[in-house]
C-alpha cells in the first residue's frame, strides 16, 4: 500500500478464483449469449439495436393490425375477421430474410476476421460446440422473432373473440402446430445463413450470398415451374430454398401440401419436401463442421 | 495434488506436408517461469498449438500439469491462459466485455467473470481503460488486454506468444515486469520469443529449439557462463586502474565509467582487488560479466542438443 495525506493507492494484486468452474457446456453456453447479445446489438451502439428491432415491429404489425380490425369490427361482422391466418403467418415476413442476411454474417464473419478464433478454441471449446452455440443463437432469435407475434396473434384473437375460453379450446391444435413450423422454419434459415456465412470473413460478401442464394433459386425454381409444367406443379420447386421450410409448415398445419403450391400435382410431394429439407440441413451442418473442423486435428 | 512438472514433452514431433515443425523434442520443465526461445519458424507457435490441444502431434506425447493433452484436451485447456501474437480481438468491444467473455468461455459464472474481468484488467493497467471500445487501443494497451483475457480465467500456465511484439521500450519494460509478476501469484509462464533479452530479464528456466530442434534446456543461471571479464567502477580514476594493472600484466580497458579486466582464477581478482586498495580507489562495484543468452544461442545452436 502506498499512503499519504491525500489517500491510498492499494495494490490488489491477484486474487486466485476457487468457484465452480464449468467445461464444454458452459463454454458453449457462454459463446451462445455472447452471440445472441451481438445480434441482438445488446452493449453495443443504437446502429446494432436497430435491425433486430425494427424486425421486431415489422413482423408484429399484421398481428396488431389483425387483431385492431377484429376489435373495431366484432359487433358488425358475424364471423371472426382474419386478414392472416396462422398458417400464413409463419415465415410471411421477408423481413426474416433481410434479418438473417444480416445478422448471420455479423455473428460468424468477425471471429475469423478478427482472429479472435484462436483465444475461443484455446478455451474449453470444441468446433462442434462453437458451431451449435452460433447456429443456436440465431435460430433462438429467429424462433422468438416468428413465435413471438404469434403469441400477439393468438391473445389478441382470444380477447376480441365473444368467448375467450370458447376460442383457446377451439384453437388447441395451434398450440402445438405454431411452435414445430416455426422451429423447423428458424433452425432452417439459422443453419442456412450461418453456413453460409462461415464461408468468407467479409460480412458483406456473406450478406450478399445468403440473399442471392435465396433469390436466385426462387427466381429459377419459378422460371422451372412455370415453363415445364405450366400451372400442373413440378417437382423444380423444391430448389426453391426460401420456401422450402414453408412445405413443412402446411405439412404441420394442413397435413398434406398446399394445393396452391407448385408442389400438390407431384407424386409424395410432402415426403419429398421433407427430405430435401433434411438434406440442406445436413449439408449446411456438414459445411459448418468442416470449416472448423482444424480445432479438432 | 499438484502435478510438480509443468511440462513434459517425449519425442514431441510435428510434421506438416514437406516440413518438419518440431523433432523429436523430449523436455522436462519445472513450474514457474520459462522462456522459449528461438528464430521466427523455429516452432514455437506449433508447439503452443500442441500443447493446447488443437493440433496434434504427428509423433510423442505431451504432458501439460500432469494431463495428457491427447487423452483430455478440454482438460488441458481449462487450466491454461494464451495471449497469441497476432491480433485477436474484437475491435468493436469494449475491454471489460471481451474480458468478461472470455472469462465466461473459461467456465466461470457471468458475475465471477465479470468481477475477474475487472480485476484482471485492473492488474494490467487497464482500470480506466476498460469501458472503452479496443479500436481506441494503443498497441501496449491492446497486448495488455490480451494478457488479460489469458488470465482471466485463473490458469495454472500462461502460455504468452511473443508478449512484447510491437511495444516500446518503456511498454516492453511494464510487459516484463507483468509477466515476471505473474510468478510470485503462482503463475507458471511459457513465454515463446526470440528476444532473449526478454527471456534472460524475466525467465527462471530456457528452453530453445531452432528449426524443430532442441538447442538447449536448462536453467537461465546455469547457461550464463562466467566470460573471464570482471567489470570494475571506480569512479571517475578509472585510466589511474588501468595504467596501474597493466604495469603488472593484467590487461583492462577503460570505458566511460567502467574498467573491464581480464582474469583469470582466483589469484588474479586478489591482485586486482589489491591494486584498487594500493591506489586508494573507492570500489563501487565489480561485477563478474556473465556470456548473454545470446552467445548461449550462437554457440549451442550448432551443436548437439543437451537438457
Amino acid at each position: 500500500m502506498i499512503s499519504s495525506d491525500h489517500g491510498a493507492v492499494y495494490d490488489r494484486g491477484y486474487r486466485p478464483y476457487e468457484g465452480p468452474r464449468g467445461l464444454r457446456g458452459a463454454a458453449m453456453f457462454a459463446l451462445y449469449k455472447a452471440s445472441i447479445r451481438r445480434a441482438l446489438g445488446i452493449r453495443r451502439s443504437w446502429r446494432q439495436k436497430f435491425a433486430p428491432f425494427v424486425l421486431l415491429g415489422v413482423v408484429t404489425i399484421p398481428a396488431i393490425v389483425n387483431v385492431g380490425i377484429g376489435y373495431v369490427t366484432r359487433d358488425r361482422l358475424e364471423n371472426t375477421f382474419e386478414i392472416v391466418t396462422y398458417r400464413d403467418y409463419v415465415g410471411v415476413s421477408s423481413a426474416l430474410l433481410l434479418f438473417v442476411a444480416l445478422v448471420a454474417p455479423d455473428v460468424m464473419c468477425p471471429d475469423r476476421r478478427q482472429r479472435v478464433l484462436p483465444l475461443m478454441f484455446a478455451r474449453p471449446l470444441t468446433g462442434v460446440d462453437y458451431v451449435i452455440a452460433k447456429v443456436g443463437a440465431i435460430g433462438s432469435i429467429l424462433f422468438a422473432f416468428s413465435f413471438l407475434p404469434q403469441v400477439v396473434l393468438f391473445l389478441g384473437n382470444m380477447l376480441v373473440s365473444d368467448s375467450a375460453s370458447e376460442y383457446f379450446t377451439g384453437h388447441l391444435d395451434v398450440l402445438w402446430k405454431i411452435p414445430v413450423s416455426v422451429l423447423a422454419l428458424a433452425m432452417y434459415y439459422a443453419v442456412v445463413s450461418v453456413a453460409i456465412a462461415s464461408l468468407t470473413d467479409r460480412r458483406i460478401v456473406a450478406g450478399a450470398a445468403v440473399i442471392g442464394l435465396l433469390l436466385i433459386t426462387s427466381i429459377a425454381s419459378g422460371i422451372l415451374v412455370g415453363d415445364l409444367n405450366r400451372g400442373e406443379g413440378s417437382i423444380a420447386a423444391l430448389i426453391n430454398i426460401w420456401v422450402l421450410p414453408l412445405y413443412l409448415r402446411d405439412l404441420v398445419f394442413l397435413g398434406n401440401i398446399d394445393p396452391d403450391s407448385p408442389l400438390t400435382e407431384v407424386s409424395n410431394g410432402g415426403l419429398l419436401a421433407v427430405v430435401t429439407y433434411l438434406a440442406i440441413l445436413l449439408l449446411g451442418f456438414g459445411v459448418l463442421l468442416r470449416r472448423y473442423r482444424w480445432v479438432e486435428r | 495434488m499438484e502435478a510438480t512438472s509443468l511440462l513434459r514433452l517425449d519425442g514431441l514431433t510435428k510434421r506438416y506436408p514437406g516440413v518438419t515443425a518440431l523433432d523429436g523434442l523430449t523436455i522436462d520443465l519445472p513450474r514457474g517461469l520459462v522462456g522459449l526461445v528461438g528464430a521466427n519458424g523455429a516452432g514455437k507457435t506449433t508447439m503452443f498449438r500442441l500443447l493446447l490441444g488443437i493440433s496434434k502431434p504427428t509423433e510423442g506425447t505431451i504432458e501439460v500439469c500432469g494431463i495428457n493433452v491427447a487423452m483430455d484436451p478440454i482438460g488441458v485447456r481449462s487450466r491454461l491462459g494464451y495471449m497469441p501474437e497476432h491480433d485477436c480481438l474484437p475491435l468493436d468491444q469494449t475491454a471489460a466485455d471481451v474480458v468478461s467473455t472470455f472469462g465466461e468461455l473459461s467456465g466461470l459464472p457471468a458475475r465471477a467473470a465479470r468481477q475477474r474481468a475487472s480485476d484482471v484488467l485492473d492488474l494490467v493497467g487497464l482500470d480506466e481503460a476498460r469501458f472503452r471500445p479496443i479500436s481506441g487501443f494503443s498497441t501496449g494497451m491492446r497486448q495488455r488486454t490480451k494478457l488479460a483475457q489469458a488470465l482471466v480465467g485463473d490458469p495454472e500456465l500462461v502460455l504468452l506468444d511473443e508478449p512484447t511484439a510491437g511495444l516500446d521500450p518503456l511498454g516492453r519494460e511494464e510487459m516484463l515486469a507483468l509477466v515476471a509478476r505473474l510468478g510470485s501469484f503462482g503463475i507458471s509462464v511459457l513465454m515463446a520469443t526470440h528476444l532473449l533479452d526478454d527471456v534472460q530479464q524475466v525467465c527462471h528456466h530456457v528452453v530453445m529449439i531452432d528449426a524443430g530442434r532442441l538447442v538447449v534446456s536448462g536453467a537461465t543461471d546455469s547457461l550464463l557462463e562466467r566470460t573471464g571479464f570482471v567489470t570494475v567502477d571506480v569512479g571517475p580514476r578509472s585510466e589511474e586502474l588501468v595504467a596501474a594493472l597493466s604495469k603488472i600484466g593484467l590487461p583492462a580497458v577503460a570505458g566511460e565509467l567502467l574498467v573491464e579486466v581480464t582474469v583469470d582464477g582466483e589469484h588474479e581478482m586478489d591482485t586486482l582487488r589489491d591494486v584498487i586498495a594500493d591506489l586508494g580507489l573507492p570500489l563501487y562495484r565489480l561485477t563478474t560479466r556473465l556470456t548473454s543468452l545470446d552467445e548461449v544461442f550462437l554457440r549451442l545452436a550448432t551443436s548437439p542438443a543437451r537438457a
